[in-house]
């Protein structure tokens, strides 16, 4: 099995998804809008209490800190949500039963999720610049690398909570908790420091936080040496929670497999 | 590494563990125990059609999923092109097309056929350069080139399982596993897939391990057949040694004319007949009478034609009855 046969397959599972996803043209017209209509609801909400918060902190207006919590809070959603995509049971076998790798199997089935994330999070973005004059000054090289260990952190967290749903079959427990923690410690809507300490530890621990924090500076004129303790933090809960993922994803679908409950939904 | 034999298992098993409820209290469970592989050893010969029969729940399913990897066994393995289900798990699903019972399912709904099997194809290795002509060459085997760029959803049953047939022939491989292949489909559908299973072994030299409920089915196509009964092969041979099996007397089927009671009586006193019935439902002509007749052994045949002619009864018709394999089916499910 050669690395050019694995990313072909990679390309077919993107495809895949491209074609299947291009058919519910109701369904992307409907993300559209939400998109722009949250967009334009939450770029008004820059007259808060935490405005002086955010500008001192991130030297920026709080429509564009909001604008890019918002915007960047979809790939975060994307990332927990997506193998739990993947684990469809039948087609799950069918791949299975393929001579194809499981993390060709899940990268693969990753991929669209993420070009479609991208350009929402691009309408975020333009309908900020051009409509409530947003002023970014992305770090690029900074931005990349703050999304790759973003991204790969989710799908470690991802694959926890979809090796939790394989054996429960029931609700999926991690990512329902991350998303409450996205929302309220993750620094999309307002800073963790607007929250009394008690709360503003629990966003210390979590990885939404950081990589939130990281992505507004990058976006916001910041050098990569400014955000480095919070860039280091993140790297190293992405080290730890990608292996961690994957082996108790590979455990629980193992483990599936062996009591012959794969297909049971 | 290759061997003699398609398939082979030695000392297979495959133990399912489940919780129920166990009286009072909500959180009183017990562990129940289920064998549902049962160290089976069956040997499957390269070119073979192999029929794999057994009422519900005797294990068939299992045995196809652990074959193609999809469940490890407990204890004992499997060869399959000569390759080990567990040790050597990409090189059996290489050697492998599985089509599963409710195969359709991963199928995608919104992609027309050829385009899944354009997916199919990719996770299956089948090199770039002869995909195209391939999948087009699966397609018209199974009768689909007609529907090649129509959105999967539209397919009819039949149409859907054809897909899944051909799904399972795209990487050419040389053992295929169809599981109840024909379940749910209309008889022409059934047969249709039949017809192309036994040419296709026979054009093809290869492997098929097919499994169904249908006895008459597995009659039809296969060259050798094994039943599974929870978890064990009660019988293993092919469909004629299978009937041979349950054969105990001679079984003829008389049609006469002009018989009376006594002569019937006689019939059954002669040397050598075990019992004389009377047959209604091959519905003979009128005035005459269709007689089921057992008889030791069909040595004794021309005693009976001797005394027919001595009372100078007509004979209309005659045959030897065979037990079907259905019969063999429920007279060995029912020993075990």
């Amino acid at each position: 099995m050669t690395v050019q046969e694995e990313l072909e397959k990679i390309w077919y599972f993107t495809k895949r998804d491209m074609i299947s996803f291009s058919t519910y043209k109701t369904n992307i017209l409907i993300l559209v809008f939400t998109a722009i209509f949250g967009a334009l609801s939450f770029a008004y909400l820059g007259q808060t209490s935490v405005n002086q918060l955010v500008t001192q902190t991130y030297h920026t207006s709080y429509t564009s800190y909001l604008l890019v919590g918002l915007a960047f809070n979809t790939y975060l959603g994307q990332a927990l949500t997506l193998v739990q995509k993947t684990i469809n049971p039948w087609a799950l076998e069918e791949v299975l039963v393929s001579p194809t790798r499981l993390t060709t199997f899940i990268v693969g089935s990753s991929i669209w999720g993420f070009v479609w994330s991208t350009g929402v999070v691009a309408i975020y973005l333009l309908i900020g610049v051009y409509f409530f004059g947003v002023v970014l000054s992305v770090n690029l090289v900074g931005t990349l690398i703050v999304l790759a260990l973003g991204i790969a952190t989710f799908i470690g967290i991802s694959m926890i909570g979809s090796g939790i749903l394989i054996l429960t079959k029931q609700g999926d427990p991690v990512s329902a908790l991350m998303t409450i923690a996205i929302t309220l410690f993750g620094n999309v809507l307002f800073p963790p420091q607007a929250l009394p300490l008690g709360l503003r530890i629990i966003a210390y621990v979590t990885p939404p936080y950081y990589f939130m924090t990281c992505i507004k500076f990058m976006l916001t004129g910041s050098t990569i040496a400014s955000i480095l303790p919070n860039l280091e933090i993140l790297a190293l809960m992405c080290l730890i929670i990608v292996p961690v993922g994957y082996a108790i994803y590979a455990w629980c679908l193992k483990t599936a497999r062996k009591n012959g409950t794969l297909s049971w939904f | 590494m290759p061997s003699e034999n398609a398939i082979e298992t030695i000392n297979l098993t495959k133990i399912f563990t489940s919780k129920i409820p166990n009286g009072g209290g909500f959180f009183r469970r017990k562990a129940v125990t289920v064998n549902a592989i049962d160290n089976i050893n069956l040997t499957i010969e390269k070119g073979e059609l192999f029929g794999l029969l057994g009422p519900n729940g005797a294990g068939k399913t299992t045995l196809v999923k652990m074959l193609c990897t999809l469940l490890p066994p407990d204890s004992g393995t499997a060869l399959v092109n000569g390759y080990d289900i567990v040790k050597q798990q990409m090189q059996v699903k290489r050697s492998l097309g599985t089509l599963f019972s409710v195969g359709e399912r991963g199928f995608f709904w919104r992609l027309n056929g050829y385009r899944n099997l354009e997916f199919y194809a990719s996770t299956y290795n089948v090199p770039r350069q002869k995909r195209h002509e391939r999948i087009l060459e699966v397609l018209k085997l199974v009768g689909l080139e007609n529907s090649t760029f129509q959105l999967y959803q539209q397919y009819s049953g039949g149409m859907k399982r054809k897909l899944a047939l051909a799904r399972t022939l795209l990487p050419d491989p040389p053992i295929i596993m169809l599981d109840e292949p024909t379940t749910g489909l209309d008889a022409i559908t059934a047969r249709n897939i039949r017809d192309f299973v036994q040419h296709t072994v026979q054009e093809t030299g290869k492997t098929v391990l097919y499994t169904t409920h249908y006895i008459e089915e597995a009659a039809q196509i296969c060259t050798k057949i094994g039943i599974l009964k929870e978890g064990k092969f009660v019988a293993y041979d092919t469909p004629e040694a299978l009937k041979a099996k349950i054969k105990k007397d001679e079984l003829i089927y008389l049609a006469v004319e002009d018989i009376t009671q006594p002569q019937i009586e006689k019939i059954r006193s002669l040397k050598g007949v075990v019992n004389v019935t009377e047959k209604a439902e091959e519905e003979p002509m009128p005035g005459q009478r269709g007689l089921s007749v057992e008889l030791q052994s069909v040595d004794q045949l021309p005693e009976i034609f001797d005394f027919l002619f001595e009372q100078k009864i007509k004979l209309v018709n005659f045959k030897r009855e065979e037990p079907s394999l259905e019969d063999a089916f429920i007279e060995l499910t029912k020993k075990a």
